[in-house]
């Protein structure tokens, strides 16, 4: 015998573990699993268990009839440990510890053998089956009797939420969460709500009007019935993080707009501004004052100003929009930087995502050629409140361009760039092909495409219909490498490896891959939030639990995740909302799972190899470098367990003693 | 003459360090003997085995045995001894786990004999004598004990009361013990660890600790470490985080990667699997984090190939003991 088998001897001493009365209860699963293994002979052989006071056989325990005929039987023999002898655990087992939680016994005094998946469905031969589901059995046995009871603790926690970001997602999960009868911050690093849409005349597949689409959610978040319990922040950016699931402290800055919630917008500051620069929001297309909307129809319906733009930044004492202005205090040039501290049970994460950069693809000709534009550009050309009023015509020349060229999976699809499909570009380009078609009806559109993905209710048909068009040409390309644009005369003229001929056309829109935004790094840093491979946020899991993230209490909404459609966007926020509203329960306690880890901090020598391991982020380093498992994080995945070299992290309900003696008993 | 209690030392399959830490106890020796008679110390004391085996059962007080057990001659004295004691002790990294004659445990008994009377390098070749049991020579026969197959830990022979670990067991900690039962202290429940700590050689050492993050290891002659920076960040096999405190965090002190003598922290079943899973976790893998599950293996072989012998870096001294227990021989 090694040594190791006295040490767990010696462990299974300490933990004060006396002769107990093992209850075994054998579920036949209506026949599943006694025509496999026999409940009479296996009784016999259970029974020889000496700790096993007795054995029960019963049908369908999980029904409600077997649950009370357990909790029946339990309050009349009144064992001191329970094995169920049924199905995998991830079936039945919570059902069970609530049957044991209504008598006298400890929910986590139970183990369940599963004979069922482990042995009668993977064992045809009967005696090969009830060798080894004895075996599973004695195990179980072995265990049960390491048990310790667990409690479950409750936790004040904080029922407010944070979200940033105030696209399509978060403004829906906001909304959501208000109408639920939270209280959220809203924090928007830009001075404009609306993400996307707001910054598109159409959308597809129905190609109604962006804005008007989500104008009654904005306004609804700013004056609606719940607009009370939404505190929006514009222009703040979140500085850090701290804190877990139910109370995180959140440092946010709010960088000063110097107009004053007085502001009714008229925009009687605009025209008088001396200071102009150029307008990031229709991409540099045209200039803006100083002092300015982002676009009009902006919301909210407050201009900004651009401090970095005024002439007070140069010294010069200007006030010429504070004596435009008709109301008194709304523009106000002493308006602080504020940090503010909130205190936020949960956090949504929808900061969105961003168009990949095309100067990454020169041949491809954007900022090189003045008619190639990205498809961003190209939507604010598009739009009324864009650089051209909605007129479609090139910025410098009144001539009205009669050839359109589109190339799409710029970037996606590409295993030197981006390996995935960015999910909305084939439909946004078949979008403008209809608004090309609907402004000059006679225009040539050709499309260099690589796949054609058009899914969903109205995709097909949206697709089917540009196709069909007789002034429209569906090219297919290999590769980006394939692609060259140039200049010809007054012309681009773009050149197809393969192809033989040279397409002549007035402008090149390039459909670039949808990409995670700057910020994904920094927040992620911050919030400890793992990225994918492509710097997206990564869910927990990306089918079944697609808007958490792995750390409890942090959800994701939207396209920072993973390119997606307005749609997609939406529901997600609303999905969001209603995942936020069942697990922080309002009431204030949230309910704690007692299978984590332990550290026993006084035998804890803060070697720290435990810190950087935890997927959850519920370790950290407290005084003199000792770790800390905060229990509301910790998932009890038993990663630091494996890890601790000091044997000082404990898995509650997986201790070594109780995983040696099942190991001992399976091999008993 | 008051018969005082009966203190005896023994030792097996050991280097007689163990006896080295007993005499580390300079002037407080005396004080020992004025409370315990040696009774039985085969390095200090002619006292012969018969006289041992003519004491009364439990007439020894206590037995500090170190020592592994490699023959049947350390099987009879460790029998022997557990009869005659009221208190055996497991002294010292051999007796408690094996120690370096447990890595013995990585051989055959045949590869071993092999090695050592024929194949060594030192050795003329030819076929010299093996060692026997039993040797008739003209003035009659000659009988030698067993070499064992296995190395066995003083455990896995007899019950044994109390462990003390360290190669050899820091004489402070020594003294501790002995104290405390002079004292009258109560000891804690039999099979407990005395004269150690409970936590691991990482708490007694003072070096600056940033990130576990290894992106190369170094054998100790291919380094001179920062003084002030911990050794295994600096990527020497530092086994401290796996290794019960007690000693004083002696060898990182002098710039030296601990070897582990101290045996595994309590409730640790296995040493050197406990710092294979802590190594497995530090590891840097970012660098191929892109890459796939081949990528992630060649990094990770990469790093450990700088340890040549892991199972003797790892194992140094708990083979025995270990739930590894040794390489299956045939």
């Amino acid at each position: 015998m090694h040594s190791c088998d006295t040490r767990v001897t010696h462990l299974i001493a300490q933990g004060e573990i006396a002769v107990m009365g093992v209850g075994v209860y054998f579920c036949t699963c209506g026949g599943i699993i006694s025509q496999q293994v026999d409940p009479q002979r296996i009784e016999r052989l259970i029974r020889d268990i000496p700790e096993v006071s007795y054995m029960e056989t019963m049908d369908f325990m999980c029904a409600e009839e077997g649950k009370t005929a357990l909790e029946e039987d339990l309050a009349r023999r009144q064992p001191h440990r329970v094995v169920i002898a049924a199905c995998s655990p991830r079936e039945h087992e919570n059902g069970f510890r609530e049957v044991l939680a209504r008598g006298t016994l400890n929910p986590y005094c139970m183990q369940m053998a599963n004979i069922r998946e482990q042995v009668t469905w993977v064992t045809p031969d009967p005696e090969q089956a009830l060798t080894k589901a004895v075996a599973i059995i004695r195990g179980a046995v072995a265990r049960v009797q390491r048990h310790e009871p667990l409690l479950r603790e409750s936790l004040q926690v904080c029922p407010d939420v944070l979200v940033v970001g105030a696209g399509p997602a978060g403004l829906k999960a906001a909304l959501g969460l208000a109408r639920g009868g939270r209280t959220v911050t809203l924090v928007e690093k830009g001075p404009v709500i609306g993400g996307m849409p707001v910054r598109m005349n159409t959308v597809f597949p129905g190609l109604e009007c962006g804005s008007c689409m989500v104008e009654p959610m904005l306004d609804d978040v700013l004056h609606g019935n719940h607009a009370t319990a939404i505190t929006l922040l514009t222009l703040a950016d979140i500085e850090e993080v701290a804190g877990y699931f139910g109370n995180f402290l959140v440092q946010v800055t709010r960088r000063p707009r110097y107009v004053t919630t007085d502001c009714i917008g008229c925009g009687e500051c605009i025209p008088v501004c001396p200071a102009m620069t150029a307008n990031e929001f229709n991409c540099d297309m045209d200039q803006r004052h100083a002092i300015d909307f982002p676009f009009a129809g902006a919301l909210p319906n407050l201009p900004f100003l651009d401090m970095k733009v005024c002439v007070r930044s140069q010294g010069i004492e200007c006030r010429k929009c504070q004596e435009a202005c008709p109301v008194e205090n709304a523009i106000d040039f002493s308006d602080p930087q504020e940090h503010l501290t909130l205190h936020a049970g949960a956090i949504v994460l929808a900061i969105g995502a961003q168009q990949e950069a095309c100067s990454l693809f020169p041949d491809l000709g954007h900022g090189r050629f003045p008619g190639v534009f990205d498809s961003f550009e190209f939507e604010r050309l598009l739009a009324h409140n864009g650089p051209t009023g909605g007129n479609l015509r090139f910025l410098h020349t009144e001539r009205p361009p009669k050839s359109f060229l589109m190339i799409h999976c710029v970037g996606s699809m590409e295993s030197n760039y981006r390996d995935y499909c960015s999910a909305t570009c084939c439909l946004n380009a078949f979008k403008f092909n209809r608004q090309i078609h609907d402004l000059i009806p006679d225009a040539q559109v050709v499309h260099l495409f690589r796949e054609w993905v058009a899914p969903g209710k109205g995709g097909h048909s949206l697709l089917q219909k540009g196709l069909q068009s007789p002034q429209t040409r569906a090219i297919r390309y290999s590769s980006l490498d394939d692609l060259r644009v140039s200049r010809a005369d007054s012309h681009l003229q773009v050149q197809v490896h393969g192809l033989a001929e040279t397409i002549l056309t007035d402008m090149v829109i390039l459909c670039p891959a949808t990409v995670p935004g700057e910020d994904h790094s920094r927040l992620g840093k911050l919030m400890e939030v793992a990225r994918d491979r492509y710097g997206f946020f990564a869910e927990l899991h990306n089918r079944t639990d697609a808007t958490q993230t792995r750390i409890r209490g942090i959800y994701l909404a939207g396209a920072c995740q993973s390119p997606m459609d307005l749609q997609q966007s939406m529901s997600q926020g609303m999905a969001v909302s209603g995942h936020v509203l069942s697990e922080l329960i309002a009431g204030g306690t949230m309910s704690l799972e007692p299978i984590t880890a332990v550290i026993e901090h006084e035998r804890c020598s803060g070697c720290g190899t435990c810190l950087p391991l935890c997927p959850f982020k519920a370790i950290q380093r407290q005084d003199h470098g000792k770790a800390r498992i905060n229990p509301v994080l910790c998932m009890g995945c038993g990663t630091c367990v494996a890890a601790c070299p000091g044997g000082v992290i404990k898995g509650n309900h997986f201790t070594h003693a109780a995983i040696m003696a099942e190991i001992e008993g399976v091999l008993a | 003459m008051a018969t005082k209690p009966g203190l005896a030392m023994y030792w097996a399959a050991s280097c007689g360090g163990c006896e080295i830490a007993l005499v580390n106890l300079h002037e407080k020796i005396l004080e020992v003997m004025e409370f315990f008679d040696f009774v039985f110390c085969p390095c200090l004391l002619d006292v012969k085995y018969q006289e041992v085996e003519a004491m009364a059962d439990g007439a020894i007080a206590i037995t500090l045995f170190n020592g592994a057990i490699r023959t049947t001659e350390n099987i009879h004295m460790a029998r022997l001894l557990r009869r005659k004691s009221r208190l055996l002790i497991a002294f010292g990294s051999c007796a408690s786990e094996g120690c370096i004659p447990g890595l013995g445990n990585l051989a055959s008994r045949q590869n071993l004999m092999d090695h050592i009377y024929r194949d060594s390098p030192t050795l003329e070749t030819g076929n010299g004598p093996l060692p026997a049991t039993v040797v008739d020579v003209a003035e009659g026969r000659l009988t030698l004990p067993e070499f064992l197959p296995e190395v066995s830990t003083l455990e896995q022979v007899v019950a044994v009361d109390y462990f003390i670990p360290g190669c050899p067991p820091e004489s402070h900690q020594l003294w501790n013990v002995i104290n405390s039962i002079i004292q009258g202290t109560p000891l804690p429940d039999r099979g407990a660890v005395l004269g150690g700590g409970r936590s691991t050689v990482c708490e007694e050492c003072v070096r600056k600790r940033t990130e576990k993050k290894i992106h190369r290891l170094f054998r100790t002659y291919e380094l001179i470490a920062d003084p002030e920076t911990c050794l295994l960040e600096q990527g020497l096999l530092c086994m401290g985080i796996a290794t019960r405190d007690g000693c004083g965090g002696l060898c990182p002190k002098v710039n030296m990667p601990c070897t582990g003598c101290y045996g595994p922290p309590e409730g640790v079943l296995d040493q050197g699997a406990k710092m294979i899973a802590a190594l497995g976790s530090m590891i840097d893998i970012e660098a191929c984090r892109e890459g796939n599950l081949e990528d992630w293996h060649r990094q990770v072989d990469a790093v450990l190939a700088a340890i040549p012998d892991l199972a003797g870096s790892l194992y140094t001294y708990s083979l025995a003991g270990s739930i590894l227990g040794g390489k299956r021989t045939q």
